[in-house]
């Protein structure tokens, strides 16, 4: 890249343009990209802090808790199974209006065994073991909720106290509530619950072991990935999200290519004078894309840097943005290889230049 | 007898014009020894372009062979007239034609890197040679720091980088007043003390005064008119 690298800083200017749109793209890409995982997390991120491997859901629920109610008779065949550990699991969305005169609340109310392996930990154990109340996601703690305030919860007359906070993250984009699945119980259905629940969650056990359980017990048997998908607007926003990315990249390519395509026609004579001195189309094309490479990393880089700083801002105020070194390294493998795609268009007009013109004579 | 270090035989290009062609080059012959300047003359349009791009490997013949330090060329793949055009042929252009984000002795020692050699030898050489033509202090200067007489030293230099069998020159005095016109004469006509095979397009009398032989294109051939 002996040519590459002397064009590139005796002719920045040149360069700067497009330095500046992939920057720009790049910034986009990662806040965007933010922005999903941030989405992600709070649509699903008590969910994935459980600790199952299974979820077990009325047959046709399509992953969704309030489309599917179970009988304790389908939790036994479960629990029946070799190496396989089972417990209901209550979960709802409720509105919590404070008795203390407080802000009302939107709870995904998920209601669990105290003694199941869904709660891990002794003092969540307790309280939930105790008098009938909630253990809130920590978030809320935050906002000025507080140990003791209590709330009536929506669509019944139950009335709970706050017992405690615990890491429990969010489901639906609403903070997640831990309750007593017999609690859980009587928000839902009142007197008349009949040991019914939503879900099995399950851990251990063989899939085939599971699918003959879940025709027996006419259940979908659900990875957790793919529990996801019941939370409201998971599915559109990771579709949307990922769709924005794609044309962004798309996008990138196109101008990268574009650029790479007249900075080709404007060096046709230079492509022929290089020629002329015995260079390769490969060497040429080497020199080309390694500019190009160059440019679209460092600009990928100044991009992704400024994105997260501005992620950095977003993310103390109330927008939805997570950072995760995964997806920011996805953000910039996706643009440095659309970026070298791109410029690959110019691939053909490269090895199309007759050494000829270098002399002014028609090849 | 020593081999030429160009030998073109039979050599015939035409374009079409219209529904007729034009002939450009027609049965066309020419030899040249090392060290030997020849000097080409004739009118505009007479194909003395289209010559040099044939005899340089820069295209091909309609029919003929063009012979290159005795290696035959005319049935050689374009990779393979690339790769005899890098190690034996070198270019002088009527407007120097060097890379504008290139110093002076960066644009020798892209020749070096092209032909894949060591760094640090190709630098020495090139400041060796820009030495030797007068243009040391110049060495970091860019192509738009430099007159034109100093551009085309720097482009003599860069043909004298690759170490040719034969050297092709494309009116290279054409745009230059005549003291640096005969400033770059001398330069060219030193190629020979090299032993480097020059064939220069010129109408001056710079050039012509230094060749070993005039020869004049008319109609598509070449006609000895001295030395």
């Amino acid at each position: 890249m002996f040519l590459a690298l002397r064009d590139l800083r005796r002719g920045a200017r040149r360069f700067a343009l497009l330095g500046v749109v992939i920057a720009l793209v790049a910034l986009l890409s990662t806040v965007l990209s933010a922005l999903a995982t941030g989405l992600v997390t709070d649509g699903i991120s008590g969910l994935r802090a459980l600790p199952f491997d299974h979820l077990a859901l009325q047959d046709g629920s399509q992953s969704t808790f309030s489309r599917s109610t179970l009988r304790p008779d389908t939790l036994e065949k479960f629990e029946g199974l070799d190496g396989v550990k089972a417990t209901p699991l209550g979960a709802s969305f409720v509105n919590a209006a404070s008795t203390d005169g407080g802000p009302n609340l939107d709870l995904a109310l998920f209601g669990v065994s105290p003694d199941s392996f869904l709660v891990e930990r002794p003092e969540a154990h307790a309280a939930l073991e105790g008098t009938p109340g909630l253990v809130l996601a920590h978030e809320l703690e935050e906002q000025g909720v507080k140990v003791g305030d209590t709330y009536t919860l929506g669509g019944s007359d139950v009335e709970l106290p706050v017992l405690g906070f615990t890491f429990a993250g969010t489901y639906g984009h609403a903070p997640i509530a831990f309750t007593s699945l017999e609690t859980w119980q009587k928000v839902q259905f009142g007197d008349g619950a009949d040991g019914r629940f939503a879900a099995v969650a399950l851990t251990g056990g063989t899939d085939q072991q599971l699918e003959k359980a879940a025709t027996a017990t006419h259940t979908d048997v659900l990875t957790k990935k793919e529990a996801y998908a019941g939370s409201p607007g998971y599915t559109a926003e990771t579709t949307t999200m990922s769709l924005i990315r794609g044309f962004l990249l798309v996008i990138s390519a196109l101008v990268i290519g574009a650029f790479f395509t007249v900075l080709t026609v404007q060096r046709t004579r230079q492509i022929g004078l290089l020629k002329a001195m015995g260079a390769t189309n490969g060497y040429i094309l080497r020199d080309g894309i390694g500019q190009m490479a160059i440019l679209v990393v460092l600009a990928t880089a100044g991009g992704v840097a400024l994105g997260c700083a501005l992620v950095f801002f977003m993310g103390r105020g109330d927008a939805p943005v997570e950072l995760s070194i995964p997806a920011v390294t996805t953000v910039v493998v996706s643009l440095v290889v659309a970026g070298v795609l791109g410029s690959l268009v110019a691939f053909k007009r490269i090895t199309g230049v007759e050494p000829a013109i270098a002399l002014g004579v028609e090849p | 007898m020593t081999e030429p270090a160009v030998l073109l035989e039979g050599i015939r290009v035409a374009f079409p014009d219209g529904p007729d062609e034009r002939v450009v080059l027609d049965d066309l012959k020419l030899s040249v020894d090392p060290g030997e300047l020849v000097v080409i003359s004739g009118q505009s349009g007479a194909g003395k372009s289209t010559l040099l791009a044939v005899t340089g490997l820069l295209r091909r013949a309609d029919a003929g062979e063009v012979t290159i330090a005795g290696t035959a060329t005319s049935a050689m793949s374009s990779r393979q007239r690339t790769a005899v055009r890098r190690d034996h042929i070198a270019f002088v252009y009527q407007s120097a034609n060097l890379l504008p984000s290139l110093t002076a002795v960066e644009q020798l020692e892209l020749v070096g890197h092209i032909r894949g050699e060591r760094s640090a030898d190709v630098r020495r050489r090139a400041r060796g040679l820009l030495d030797e033509l007068g243009l040391a202090d110049r060495a970091s200067q860019l192509p738009s720091q430099l007159s034109g007489g100093e551009r085309q030293r720097v482009g003599i230099a860069r043909a004298f980088m690759a170490e040719p069998s034969v050297l092709i020159a494309d009116e290279p005095t054409a745009s230059l007043d005549p003291q640096r016109a005969d400033s770059v004469a001398e330069l060219l006509a030193g190629a020979s003390g090299r032993g480097i095979a020059t064939i220069v397009v010129a109408h001056d009398t710079a050039a012509l005064s230094r060749a070993d032989r005039h020869l004049r294109m008319e109609d598509g051939r070449l006609i000895d008119v001295g030395g």
